[in-house]
């Protein structure tokens, strides 16, 4: 790293970015950036330019997932820094490392409600897992170090950078520092003796145990470790959707997903185990569904490196704040060999017994869950896939064989819709080698489609499959489970609106599905086609999976189809829906 | 749960923003602080805040273990008041 003796702060921006090892860095220009920009040019990471804010923070959080790296993101003041709040929202919840530096007005003119003038320091704060709001150049290189440092420390998770314009354009000779230390944050935790002791005779004594993996085996890299306990003892494993890759779906242990939308075979396995080892899960209410009722036969036994997460929804039997690899690695010589054939064949079994029900694909109609496992036969293991929000994504969850970590890249606990698309391009950026598909709506393609221009301008070999169904596919569910199908605000297609959601006649007499994305995928550059025969389905889809270029593939599908099995929210494994 | 007031102390660095952050991780949540008080300890880089929250025990220690995870936070701690 280059050490000026003085340089502007912006300079010193790029020269720390540099030096807190960045090697890709989203963004968006704007005044209050300008002199970060100025310097961009001649940084030794590549720049992705993004069309949206939006865009670029869901791309910096796929570079992220992807590699388990920090993603990085800059944007200018005002409406830059709003529009990546939706982005640091998706990120903080499911523990995603990002620093994002946002530019603010000059610190003269913070609070004259200046031009392109927002308080991002109070917008993120809840957003965020911290944020800094600069006061002078010299702070800018110790800044950015402990900006990374507390991204990638403790339980992950973004932190944002407010710069204001006159440090950046001040003089300063702060070097970046050798180590961070932070005075109040030391989130390191280690499982003690008498916990570990604890825990092998909880799972040398089980008789009916389950492994309950979530996102924090993927972000503390102990799939590895996982895999050994499961193997050794033998205990089925359950994931969380933000789990999904933890555990390897092909292994006879695997209950693949639990949850809302999980197999029947995971949640009566959780429903009648004796013991829950719960491995990075924070037990959302879409896995837990009545809290009174989860895993009523169980003892539980949590592991997270976030104290705050243990107890706060479930009692556990033992709670223990630490780094799951480092916890597992610390048991596991003190793990018994153990065969159960008896429990792992019956709650196996379940997935042949009551897989999730659907029809097959008729003549001319396409069913989703098709799609999906077209989409998987064609990549062979080789994809990486991000996806949107809705149906698509428990169809690709439920659909595809999950089998490595940090090759499902999906929003968990934001949910948020327009993910698919940008998460997709920071992944083909974050991996070149393997083949990046992003799974999406109608409904989530049309948030952020401007990005796809990013993919084709940068030759990123981009798979993009658009599941088309003509509406907002999980809100129509839910309407008609549990709200008379009243289809309020959900149907896309110009028929089959309600009286007063009325619509040009013109435009309804048409009757077909706008946006065309295949026009539009071509007008942004992209190869594009449209597949609407379940007999064309697969060479459809081969073909984008094979291409060299960005690539769009519109899958018309059946409108009607539900995601089932279903545990309506609430509710408890007794009442799963299979379908309707 | 039973809702009962308790007292929440915490020391915290001494910078712009930690209060704003405190405040707004309890209210976010949708609780309400009855009394606020602030100041620097002995050493000036460290100041202790001590608020009054009514709310039941579960939800007032899911607090106290969110505000021990914030960047800015030493120490926090919580009792029932009045006593």
């Amino acid at each position: 790293m280059a050490k000026k003796e003085t340089r502007s702060g912006a300079e010193a921006v790029v020269e720390s970015l540099e030096a807190a090892g960045v090697e890709a860095v989203f963004g968006y220009p704007g005044g209050a950036v300008l002199d970060i920009f100025d310097f961009l040019t001649g940084a030794k990471f590549p720049f992705v330019l993004g069309r949206h804010e939006q865009g670029c923070i869901h791309m910096a959080d796929g570079y992220a997932r992807a590699t388990g790296k920090p993603g990085t993101c800059i944007v200018t003041s005002g409406p830059g820094a709003t529009n990546i709040v939706t982005g640091l929202a998706t990120a903080n919840i499911d523990g995603i490392p990002l620093v994002a530096i946002t530019g603010q007005v000059s610190l003269p003119l913070i609070g004259t409600d200046a031009f392109q003038e927002a308080d991002t320091t109070g917008l993120t704060r809840s957003v965020s897992k911290h944020n800094f709001l600069v006061h002078s150049a010299d702070e800018i290189p110790e800044t950015i170090a402990e900006a990374y440092y507390i991204a990638t420390h403790g339980k992950p998770g973004p932190v944002v950078i407010d710069i204001p314009k006159n440090c950046q354009q001040a003089m300063t000779s702060a070097q970046y520092p050798e180590r961070v230390s932070l005075r109040a944050y030391h989130p390191e935790s280690w499982a003690t003796a008498p916990e570990i002791a604890r825990l092998a005779k909880l799972v040398n004594e089980a008789e009916r145990p389950v492994i309950y993996a979530g996102g924090g085996v993927i972000a503390s890299e102990a799939a590895k470790e996982v895999a050994a306990l499961a193997h050794r003892a033998d205990i089925p494993v359950a994931t969380t959707l933000m789990g999904l890759g933890a555990f390897d779906e092909n292994d006879p242990l695997s209950l693949r997903m639990a949850g809302m939308h999980g197999t029947p075979a995971a949640n009566m396995a959780i429903n009648e185990a004796d013991l829950v080892i719960a491995l990075g899960v924070r037990f959302s209410d879409r896995v837990t569904g009545r809290l009174s009722k989860y895993a009523p036969a169980a003892k539980i036994v949590h592991i997270d490196c976030d104290r705050a997460s243990i107890g706060k929804n479930v009692r556990a039997a033992l709670g223990i704040t630490a780094d799951v690899k480092d916890a597992l690695t610390a048991v596991a010589s003190r793990i018994k060999a153990a065969k159960r054939p008896e429990w792992t064949a019956r709650v196996r079994g379940r997935l042949e017994e009551k897989p999730a029900s659907w029809k097959r694909s008729r003549p001319g109609v396409i069913m989703p869950q098709e799609a999906i496992e077209a989409i998987g036969r064609a990549a062979k293991g080789r994809a990486i896939v991000a996806t949107d929000v809705g149906q698509h994504q428990m169809w690709a969850a439920q659909f595809l064989r999950h089998a490595k970590p940090r090759r499902f890249l999906t929003s968990g606990g934001m949910g948020t819709m327009g993910f698919g698309i940008p998460a997709a391009i920071g992944a083909a950026v974050a991996r070149p080698d393997l083949k990046p598909v992003a799974i999406v709506g109608d409904g989530g393609a049309q948030m952020t489609f401007e990005e796809v221009v990013v993919a084709v301008e940068r030759s990123l070999p981009v798979a993009f499959f658009v599941i088309n169904n003509g509406c907002l596919g999980m809100v129509r569910q839910w309407q008609e489970l549990f709200y008379r199908k009243n289809y309020s605000g959900s149907i896309l297609t110009p028929g089959g609106r309600a009286a007063n959601e009325k619509i040009d006649a013109e435009c309804v007499k048409n009757g077909r599905y706008l946006p065309d994305f295949v026009q539009l995928a071509k007008a942004h550059g992209a190869a594009a086609w449209r597949v609407t025969d379940p007999a064309k389905l697969d060479a459809a889809v081969a073909r984008a999976i094979r291409s060299k270029k960005t690539t769009l593939v519109e899958i018309v599908v059946d409108p009607g189809a539900n995601v089932y099995p279903m545990i309506p929210a609430g509710r408890t494994v007794a009442d799963t829906v299979y379908g309707n | 749960m039973k809702s009962q007031t308790y007292r929440v102390s915490c020391y915290v660095e001494n910078k712009p923003g930690v209060l704003a952050r405190i405040v707004g991780l309890v209210s976010g949540r949708g609780y309400n602080i009855q009394t606020l008080e602030v100041g620097p300890t002995e050493d000036g880089s460290v100041s202790r805040m001590k608020m009054e929250i009514p709310g039941s025990e579960p939800a007032i220690e899911q607090i106290v273990l969110q505000l021990r995870n914030q960047v800015n936070v030493m120490e926090a701690s919580f009792r029932k008041a009045g006593r």
